[in-house]
Parts: structure tokens; C-alpha cells; sequence
């Protein structure tokens, strides 16, 4: 019986990455591009040059980050739509930190103290949910979703007003972005040459190994699925439900904080309206696909990173709004969804 | 002065929001909760902007933005009835492919041309003189009134006092128990999802059509999840509900009031407030209510 529901697992997550990719191309041709342009243009940007590897690398280390916090929550039985509002929330704490500490800190200091940042803005900024659903039963799902829109409005806030993170405005032509983070709290590239990727990829492995190490092989992991799979059997086992709960999600906003970090760290290490790119909601995506393995995890987060730069390079190229790689994000999740009840082997509907 | 200029756009912008909410409120009694409420919003706007400009109808256009609207209720119904796929994750999933398939569809279909004349505004003589209320209540477009005739009409029909509204809170209270006594469960399920995108698709034509006058990208921009978040706030009753969306209407009518009316505080901070509003008022208010016991439960015969 499990053998066969992780095998109809694999084929549903295959099968639909398959339909969107095919759904996609229709698309492209709708805009008027053929199969071949397409697939050529995709490829190019995804892994036509170090450079485009490079940035794919990055974009996969932030979705791994907010999807393996995802995976965390939902084995408690919580759903973090928060991805977005919580990035914002890293982003703003790291760029604080990262324009504030002296320009000679070395980056042995900076990187950790401004990643930490993030990490600690992300977990408070989904704590906020957390206490409101365990004190006042409000639904984390409403909660942490009506905060992604404070989130997104509070980096433009930042980046607009002087007394803020904006930049010195020296003239009319000043854009409202933070000035960079100082160079000692710049993430370290990995030193591949003409390639951006930087240690971050190697962070995430090492956070998703770490949460997917927890949840499967110690108590506390276990007290984690037994909240979530059944809370009455959870309160006979001594599990704490708020507690663990407020620890759940907000470990998982943290992990998205932790990204949000990363990318500002990154270059052009700065704070600018729109740095999160719509990566809360790829997170979520990369989170559901994986289904709580982390090595499918991982396979989700590099796949959709791919698309994502190819989708950009689709749009410079071949004239194909790079919605389309959007479209096939959510076409996924909906195919997912759609075989959700076959794939765990329940009994079909009359 | 000032109070009936944020009341004018406030109403203008609640109006949209209301009709949506009081649609959602029939579906969540039936024990469906659609966060998909932004894409049939998002929708409706969309195809009633492009209706509009195809058949130079403002009307035609409204229909489209109806119709718009029960696509995604379609195919929320096949999804989270038929296939009992969560109706979360279906939700969340709709809301982005609708905010990238709109925003594809406008760069192909509307590309530099996206205003459109749609509704004038016909204000009631007399009534429209009265101050404050006039401008307010009495100076709408005609699917302004359409819309609010719908919202009066659904909360009276459907009702918890109304065969069918007990018909719909029995399938939302226990789906088990109204199977029992012989109440097609997934149809009215169905019916009341169509429903819903219906009257949402219509609340984004009314955005669309008769305040925006032209379709931008993302240009709902969240109100789906507030007429979502208003149906809990309004403790699943209609005044509740329609009381709550209204007050996040006017919120959302400060971020143009205030700027208007000379007070300085940062555009950003005015964004905020709907949100802010939306989740005291949630977590607040609802914290005593109870949600219909078989909302977001799937029903199969055991």
C-alpha cells in the first residue's frame, strides 16, 4: 500500500510537471513562438552560460529555504501561504543590518550577522500568525496570506522614505532602493569563474538536510506529525499543541526570512520594491510538489529555478510574456491538487 | 466635505468587494471556502474590459465578466467537488494562474488600448441631492445598481430563514446528515460555487467597467482575499458580512482620500491599512464565532 502510494505520488508530480511544460509551449505558441524557438530560448536561459546557471542556483537556494519551511509546517499541520510577506521581512532585516555595520567588517562577521537577521525578522514576522491562530483560533492560512500584502507594502516603504533604508537622495533621479550592503556582508561567491552562484545553494542543501534530518529522525519531528496527523492522539502523547505550533510556523518563516536575506545579500546587494519576485509563491509550489522528501524537494526547487531564469529569457528573446512561466506553476499545483485523492489511494468518488 | 468624498470612493470600492463577499458568504454556508474569490474577481475584470472593447457593449461586456467569473467557478467545482482536491491549495493556485493568464492575455488581446468608456454614472434625481447619502447611495452606474439589487436579492432568497438557505446551511453544518435526509449535497455544493464566481465575476466587472474605467494588471490587487476575510469577520451572517466589507472598502478608499485631502502619511502605509484592518477584524471580532462545521471538508459517501 505505501510502496504503491509513493509510486502514484512520483507519477502524479511527474505527470504534471509534464502537462504544464506541454500547456506552456501551447501558450508560447499562442504568442507566436514555435515548439523549437521556445524550447531553444528555455534552454538558453536556463543553462546556456555559467552566468545563467549562476543566477538559476541562487533563485533555487531561496525557493529550497522557503519550501523545506513549508514542508516543516505542514507535518504539524499548518499551511504557510506566508512565503512572500515573510521574505519581505528577512529582506528588510538583512538590508538594516547589512547598510548599518561599518564598511571594514570582515565578511567572517557581516554575512553571519546579517543572515542571522533575516533568519530571527522571518520567524517573528510569521509569529505574528502563529500566536494569532493558537490565542484567538484565527486561521494561520487567512493570517499569514493578508500579511504578505504588509510585507510587499512595508519594503516600499523602506525603500521610499529617507529616514528609512532609501538610499541618500542626491538628486530627482535617485531610485527608491537602499544603498548597497556594505561588502563585508556580501554573500561569498563559490568561485566558479563567470558564474554569480554563491554559498547560498550550499546553505540551503545544508538547511534542508537539517529540517529534513529533524523531522524524520527525532522526537521532535515526530511530535511534529502526530500534531499534525492527528491532534487528540498528539494531546494523549503529551505534545503541547500551541507551543509546538508557534515553534512550527514560525521555524518555517525563518527559513523563508533566512532567503529573503539571501537575496539581498546577493548581487546587486540592496533592498528594492519587487526583490522577491513572486519566490513565496514558487516556495509554496516547490513545498507541495516535494510532499515532506527532501530530495524531492530539492529536484522541485532546481526545476522551478530553471524555468524561472528561462522564463525570463524566453520573454528577452522569443517576445513570450514570461507570465507564462507562472502559468505553468500554478497549472502544476492544480494538476496536483486534481489527483490529490487518487494519489493517496482512496476510494474514487461514485 | 472630505467624510462624503471617502464614503463616494469608498462605497465605489466596497461595492465590488460586497457583491463578491455576499456570493461567498452562500458558498462558505454550503461548507466551500473559495480563496479562488481574487482569480473570479481578477477574471470578470479581465473579460469585461476585453468584451467591452470587442463588442463596444459596456453590457456585453458585464456578461462577459459574469461569465468570466463562472470559468474559474468551473473549475473550482470539478476541483474541490468532484475531485475533493483542498480547496486551499486549489484557491491559492487559481489566484496565481489567474494573475499570470489575465496578465498574458491582456499583453496579447489588449496590447496599448486598455481603457475602455464602459458606465456612466446616473444619478437618481432628488435622491442624489440629499447630502452625504445622495452622492453616496444614489449616484452609481447602472451595473452599480444591478450589482446592489443582486447583493439585496441574494441576501433575501438565500437567507437562514429561507427554504434554501436552510437547505444550504444543513449541507454546510452536517454534509452527512442532509445526504441522510435526501438533499443532493454536491449539487447544491456546485450551485452555490457557481453562484458565487457568478456575482464575483460580476463585482469585477463593476470594478472594471464602472470605477477603473480600463483593465491594469493585478488590479483586484487583493480584494478577493478581503471579501474572503470579510465573510469571517461578518461571522458568516449577511449584516456582519456586509458591514465588513463595506468598512474594508472604505479602508482601501483612504489610500486616494487622504493624499486628496492634503494629509501627508506615506502611500505605503495607506496600502497597509485594508490588511491591517482585515486581519484585526479577523482575528478580533470572528474570535467567538464558529465556522460552518464542514467548511473545507470534502463530502463522499462513506
Amino acid at each position: 500500500m505505501r510502496s504503491m502510494r509513493s509510486t502514484r505520488r512520483a507519477l502524479v508530480a511527474g505527470g504534471a510537471v509534464l502537462v504544464a511544460l506541454l500547456a506552456g509551449l501551447a501558450l508560447a505558441a499562442l504568442a507566436g513562438a514555435g515548439p523549437a524557438t521556445t524550447i531553444g530560448a528555455l534552454a538558453e536561459g536556463m543553462a546556456g552560460t555559467p552566468y545563467a546557471i549562476g543566477k538559476s542556483l541562487n533563485t533555487a537556494a531561496v525557493l529550497m529555504l522557503v519550501g523545506a519551511g513549508f514542508s516543516l509546517a505542514h507535518r504539524a499541520g499548518l499551511v504557510n501561504v506566508g512565503g512572500e510577506g515573510q521574505l519581505c521581512a528577512g529582506g528588510i532585516a538583512a538590508t538594516a543590518v547589512g547598510t548599518t555595520l561599518p564598511a571594514a567588517t570582515p565578511a567572517l562577521v557581516g554575512v553571519p550577522l546579517t543572515l542571522l537577521a533575516a533568519f530571527t525578522a522571518g520567524g517573528l514576522w510569521a509569529a505574528i500568525a502563529a500566536v494569532l491562530l493558537v490565542r484567538r483560533g484565527t486561521s494561520e492560512i487567512i493570517t499569514t496570506l493578508l500579511l504578505n500584502f504588509v510585507g510587499l507594502a512595508l519594503v516600499t516603504l523602506m525603500v521610499h522614505e529617507p529616514t528609512l533604508l532609501r538610499q541618500p537622495v542626491t538628486s530627482s533621479e535617485t531610485l527608491p532602493q537602499s544603498a548597497p550592503l556594505v561588502d563585508g556582508a556580501h554573500l561569498p561567491l563559490l568561485g566558479v569563474e563567470r558564474s554569480p552562484a554563491t554559498v547560498a545553494i550550499l546553505l540551503a542543501l545544508i538547511a534542508t538536510a537539517v529540517i529534513g534530518v529533524v523531522s524524520r529522525h527525532t522526537p521532535a519531528g515526530l511530535r511534529l506529525r502526530a500534531l499534525g496527523q492527528s491532534p487528540a492522539a498528539a494531546a494523549r502523547l503529551g505534545v503541547r499543541a500551541g507551543p509546538t505550533r508557534v515553534v512550527a510556523l514560525s521555524t518555517a518563516g525563518a527559513f523563508a526570512g533566512l532567503g529573503g536575506g539571501l537575496l539581498v545579500s546577493t548581487a546587486p546587494a540592496l533592498l528594492a520594491e519587487g526583490f522577491t519576485s513572486g519566490f513565496g509563491f514558487a516556495g509554496l509550489v516547490v513545498g507541495l510538489l516535494a510532499g515532506g522528501s527532501m530530495l524531492a524537494l530539492t529536484a522541485a526547487a532546481l526545476l522551478l529555478a530553471f524555468l524561472t531564469s528561462g522564463g525570463i529569457n524566453l520573454q528577452l528573446v522569443a517576445g513570450v510574456p514570461s507570465t507564462t512561466v507562472a502559468i505553468i506553476q500554478s497549472l502544476i499545483i492544480l494538476l496536483i491538487a486534481a489527483t490529490a485523492t487518487w494519489a493517496a489511494g482512496k476510494k474514487a468518488t461514485r | 466635505m472630505m467624510l462624503t468624498q471617502i464614503l463616494v470612493s469608498g462605497l465605489g470600492l466596497a461595492l465590488p468587494l460586497l457583491i463578491a463577499a455576499v456570493g461567498e458568504l452562500v458558498s462558505e454556508r454550503a461548507g466551500v471556502l473559495n480563496l479562488s474569490l481574487e482569480a473570479m474577481m481578477l477574471t470578470g475584470a479581465f473579460t469585461a474590459v476585453t468584451g467591452t472593447v470587442l463588442t463596444g457593449s459596456a453590457w456585453l461586456g458585464a456578461a462577459c465578466g459574469l461569465c468570466g467569473g463562472l470559468l474559474v467557478g468551473l473549475a473550482q467545482t470539478l476541483l474541490s467537488v468532484r475531485l475533493r482536491a483542498d480547496q486551499i491549495v486549489v484557491g491559492v493556485a487559481a489566484n496565481a494562474l489567474a494573475l499570470a493568464a489575465t496578465t498574458f492575455g491582456a499583453r496579447l488581446l489588449l496590447d496599448g488600448d486598455r481603457g475602455v468608456t464602459g458606465f456612466e454614472r446616473l444619478p437618481i434625481p432628488v435622491l442624489a441631492d440629499v447630502p452625504v447619502i445622495g452622492p453616496v447611495l444614489f449616484a452609481q452606474t447602472a451595473l452599480g445598481y444591478l450589482c446592489a439589487g443582486v447583493v439585496l436579492v441574494t441576501g433575501l432568497l438565500l437567507g437562514p430563514r429561507t427554504g434554501w438557505g436552510l437547505r444550504i446551511d444543513a449541507t454546510g453544518e452536517d454534509a452527512g446528515a442532509a445526504d441522510w435526509t435526501g438533499l443532493p449535497v454536491r449539487r447544491i455544493r456546485a450551485l452555490c460555487i457557481l453562484l458565487t464566481s457568478a456575482l464575483a465575476g460580476l463585482g469585477g466587472a463593476q470594478l472594471a467597467l464602472s470605477e477603473v474605467h480600463a483593465f491594469s494588471d493585478n488590479m483586484t490587487a487583493g480584494i478577493g482575499y478581503l471579501a474572503v476575510v470579510a465573510v469571517i469577520a461578518g461571522r458568516w451572517r449577511t449584516p456582519g458580512t456586509v458591514v465588513a466589507a463595506v468598512a474594508f472598502g472604505v479602508a482601501q478608499a483612504l489610500q486616494y482620500a487622504l493624499p486628496a485631502a492634503g494629509v501627508g502619511l506615506p502611500p505605503a502605509v495607506l496600502t497597509m491599512i485594508p490588511y491591517l484592518v482585515a486581519i484585526v477584524a479577523v482575528s478580533g471580532l470572528a474570535g467567538a464565532s464558529r465556522a460552518p462545521s464542514c467548511l473545507t471538508v470534502p463530502f463522499a459517501r462513506a
